[in-house]
């Protein structure tokens, strides 16, 4: 069983929420749902829609055709997405939009007799569409309660909507009804960090990173952390790291544009050796690019951030279960390890609602400050794993240091050669312990089995792994973590492989050159897209 | 216990100033009123930090033994007010030049004066670049020649007094770093304070701005003059007396500009840092209550 919905209108009349709510009813159903929101930047008017695929067997694309219903809020829902309807496509509207052989309700009506917000148009025609599938009320109802904060009128106007429509095409078998989560990559990596004991999220708002801001800040009071909003992402930065050595778990969060802002302080984070996670959420680029859609095209730039050299630690989750489980991973490399951890992620991952079995974290990240300081404190105090022992300013009265500036044990300013050799090795022995910590964690992982093997990372794992389920012979091999680069979990991956294709979401193919860099194994064959749309089953098969 | 003197504050590290430079008397000046906050109970030597960014006041860093953060160019205050977030038990003094406070971080000056973040920021205006051999910044003289500027600057100079007290500062002031005496009861006073403080210091650069005589000639003490400390309009009036440029005729006012105590501090408007130190609070967070409100059943 597969169906997949359209819900189209202008911003502003609701459309990514009720997506939502009609995705979270089917889940709640016992069905897979995977929600794609499309929006362009602006506020009012445009034209946003989502795609919603249902489907008794786990799912995690969408495509951007072949819809079995289009929910149309206006005119430009059915001009626009004219090519992408089937000969038996099925169209809700209300009254005003044109349409040949729709199915009308009268949310005019509905809104009058009632007497409730314009904005609910949205409900009643998700309801109609729910009644269309055939699928019982009762689910919707206890959704809309969830989602609406009790709004009782809505519930109401869901019931009109219910009612104004017939069952016409009821999905006859339903699956077995069992307890899932409904979540998007932004929740889960906002989800991630408060579990991973998270005091204070600093960020600058940027699409599309904001939605980890709102989720965060919206919480902070409940679990006792802070979310603060500085002046820019160069404060933003440099705060965290004056937050971080004061001794609070400190992520920040942005985009490409204010990512590359926050470069030399990360290149400060490599010389201060203050734990810090940054969440870098990829949108199109370069520059403005295309603010609101997706791509990959930052993953070097995330792999390079700041001048000169120094370890870091890179992680790309794939699905939300993924951005939780990595996003507690992240904090607890950086601090156990005193290294920058960052979260690469996209628009795509981030605003799309995937449905999860369940969640597993693997390690539980702590502060590791150390019990009792020292008289002779050593701030980079040179040790076997290049770790040094942390400290924070109050605990006791030893200086604890933090500096830009090469540097001694105790932190004082060296510019002798000796100093900077002992430094540098000091800080790249790390290296070896966090890879052998990575190597636990799952950073190469094989779907199905085959000759034929699709290399990929990060959010395009949902079009991936629905694609090799309708082929044959395939297996997808995704790397998670980028750096280090686990070389040989991703040998042993593609050991024996015919044919190997490379999938991604960027112009020249970003992990290639990674792989080729630390493997020297070169991949000719690639799927690329840089439309900034995600990739899709369909797209990726047609061109396999 | 001992009392604790300036030279406790003494660090190994060898100071490269130029002899005679300014920032030996901010040096002096804040271990002098380091060590007398400490001994008389206002903060413990633990709890304070200090920030530097770049440049020859950054050096500052190695000369005082107390917690330190040495930032990058510009980028002193906002690691001062992450600190006082995670941590708002210390005691925060954010050091910096006109270049990094006035040019490359003009923004943090103003936007931490806004928040009234509760840290102390110390200007060391030497209007010059100087660790990059004399360039002007921004508030350099009009007519000042330097190896960026041979034809001259002709661009007007920044007041930093006035813009941070346009921005919110709730304590604004400006001293001669080589009157020390006046600099570390205005340090001390500045550090005490709960909220936003600025300490402008004029700091002759003996290599490539050297302004000593002239400070000496033309500064006044506002106190002497019978300046009201919580008067905003006469302090913006007194601040608007002198534009920075080496005017022979101007009057260049020193002391306390202005003082308002009645603004909240920014790190009291957040209730969980209200609660003290981040690092010392266990966390044991359930992670399965936290993802449960994405579970649907």
């Amino acid at each position: 069983m597969h169906r997949q919905i359209l819900i189209g209108g202008e911003a502003g009349q609701g459309i990514a929420k009720a997506a939502e709510i009609l995705g979270k009813a089917f889940v709640r159903e016992g069905f897979y749902v995977f929600n794609y929101r499309d929006y362009p930047s602006l506020i009012r008017g445009g034209h946003n829609f989502n795609v919603l695929a249902i489907s008794d067997e786990p799912i995690m694309s969408h495509e951007f055709e072949g819809h079995d219903v289009v929910i149309a809020l206006n005119d430009d829902t059915i001009v626009k997405h004219a090519a992408e309807m089937k000969d038996d496509t099925v169209i809700l509207a209300p009254n005003r939009v044109n349409a040949e052989n729709k199915i009308t309700v009268d949310t005019e009506a509905i809104i009058r007799e009632l007497n409730v917000p314009r904005i609910m148009e949205n409900t009643i025609l998700i309801a109609a569409a729910w009644k269309h599938f055939g699928m019982p009320f009762e689910s919707l109802e206890k959704t809309i309660r969830e989602e609406l904060k009790g709004n009782e009128a809505a519930v109401e106007a869901a019931r009109r909507g219910y009612n104004a429509v017939d069952s016409s095409q009821p999905i006859g078998e339903r699956p077995e009804k069992k307890p899932r989560y409904f979540i998007s990559g932004s929740q889960a990596v906002a989800l991630g960090a408060i579990a991973a004991g998270i005091d204070l999220y600093i960020a600058y708002p940027m699409t599309p990173a904001t939605p980890v801001l709102h989720y965060l800040a919206a919480l902070q009071t409940k679990y006792d952390y802070q979310v603060i909003q500085l002046e820019n992402e160069i404060a933003v930065a440099n705060a965290a790291l004056g937050a971080s050595y004061a001794g609070a778990m400190t992520m920040v969060g942005t985009s490409g544009g204010g990512f590359a802002l926050m470069g030399e302080a990360m290149s400060m984070q490599g010389m201060s050796e203050i734990p810090l996670v940054a969440y870098l959420a990829m949108r199109n680029a370069p520059s403005t690019g295309i603010p609101t859609y997706t791509g990959q095209g930052d993953l070097k730039m995330a792999v390079n951030i700041g001048h000169g050299e120094y370890p870091k630690v890179v992680v790309a989750p794939g699905d939300p279960r993924e951005a939780f489980e990595r996003t507690i991973e992240a904090f607890y490399l950086a601090y156990k390890y005193r290294v920058l951890s960052i979260i690469v992620s996209d628009k795509h991952l981030a605003e799309s609602t995937y449905t999860i079995e369940d969640f597993s974290p693997r390690v539980k990240p702590s502060r590791n400050i150390v019990e009792t300081v020292p008289p002779d404190y050593k701030s980079y105090e040179i040790t076997e794993t290049g770790v040094s022992p942390r400290a924070v300013p109050g605990q006791a009265d030893v200086p604890v240091r933090a500096t830009s500036y090469e540097h001694d044990e105790y932190g004082y300013t060296r510019e002798e050669g000796e100093w900077a050799i002992k430094m540098n090795d000091k800080r790249f022995r790390k290296v070896k312990y966090i890879a052998e910590e990575i190597a636990k964690l799952e950073p190469v992982s094989v779907y199905g089995e085959g000759n034929n093997v699709i290399v990929s990372w990060g959010s395009t794992k949902g079009a991936i792994l629905d694609a090799i389920r309708r082929l044959n012979g395939w297996k997808f091999v995704q790397v998670s973590y980028i750096e280090p680069f686990p070389v040989e979990q991703f040998k042993e991956a593609i050991k024996g492989a015919d044919r190997i294709v490379l999938v991604e979401n960027d112009v020249t193919g970003l992990l290639g050159q990674i792989i080729a860099e630390k493997t020297g194994i070169m991949i000719d064959e690639k799927v690329l897209r840089y439309d900034a749309r995600p990739l899709t089953p369909e797209y990726i098969i047609r061109r396999l | 216990m001992c009392a604790m003197t300036p030279n406790d504050l003494n660090t190994p590290a060898p100071i490269t100033w130029c002899p005679g430079c300014g920032n030996f008397g901010i040096l002096t000046a804040s271990k002098m009123a380091i060590a007398e906050l400490v001994n008389e109970g206002f903060a413990e030597h633990k709890d304070f930090v200090i920030t530097a960014d770049i440049g020859c006041g950054a050096k500052i860093y190695d000369y005082i033994n107390v917690n330190g953060f040495y930032g990058l160019h510009g980028r002193t205050i906002p690691p001062a007010v992450g600190i006082k977030l995670a941590n708002p038990e210390l005691k925060v003094i954010a050091y910096g030049g006109d270049g990094g406070l006035v040019n490359e971080g003009i923004s943090h000056l103003l936007h931490a004066a806004r928040y009234n973040s509760d840290i102390t920021v110390v200007l060391h205006n030497n209007q010059v670049f100087a660790l990059t051999t004399g360039q002007a910044t921004g508030t350099t003289e009009r007519g000042f020649k330097g190896k960026s500027t041979p034809l001259g600057t002709f661009e007007q100079p920044l007041n930093p007094i006035v813009l941070t007290l346009m921005a919110g500062a709730t304590f604004v002031a400006r001293e001669f770093a080589y009157d020390v005496a006046h600099l570390k009861e205005t340090l001390k006073a500045a550090i005490k304070h709960r909220g936003f403080s600025l300490v402008e210091v004029l700091q002759p650069c003996v290599s490539f701005h050297d302004t000593t005589q002239y400070f000496r000639e033309h500064t006044y003490r506002l106190e002497d003059e019978g300046h009201d400390v919580h008067n905003f309009d006469a302090a913006v009036k007194r601040a608007l007396e002198w534009n920075y440029d080496l005017d022979p005729n101007a009057r260049v006012p020193v002391g306390i500009f202005y003082v308002d105590d009645s603004k909240m501090p920014y790190e009291d408007g957040w209730p969980s840092v209200r609660k003290g130190p981040f690092w010392k609070r266990e966390r044991n967070r359930d992670w399965r209550e936290i993802v449960s409100m994405y579970r649907v059943e």
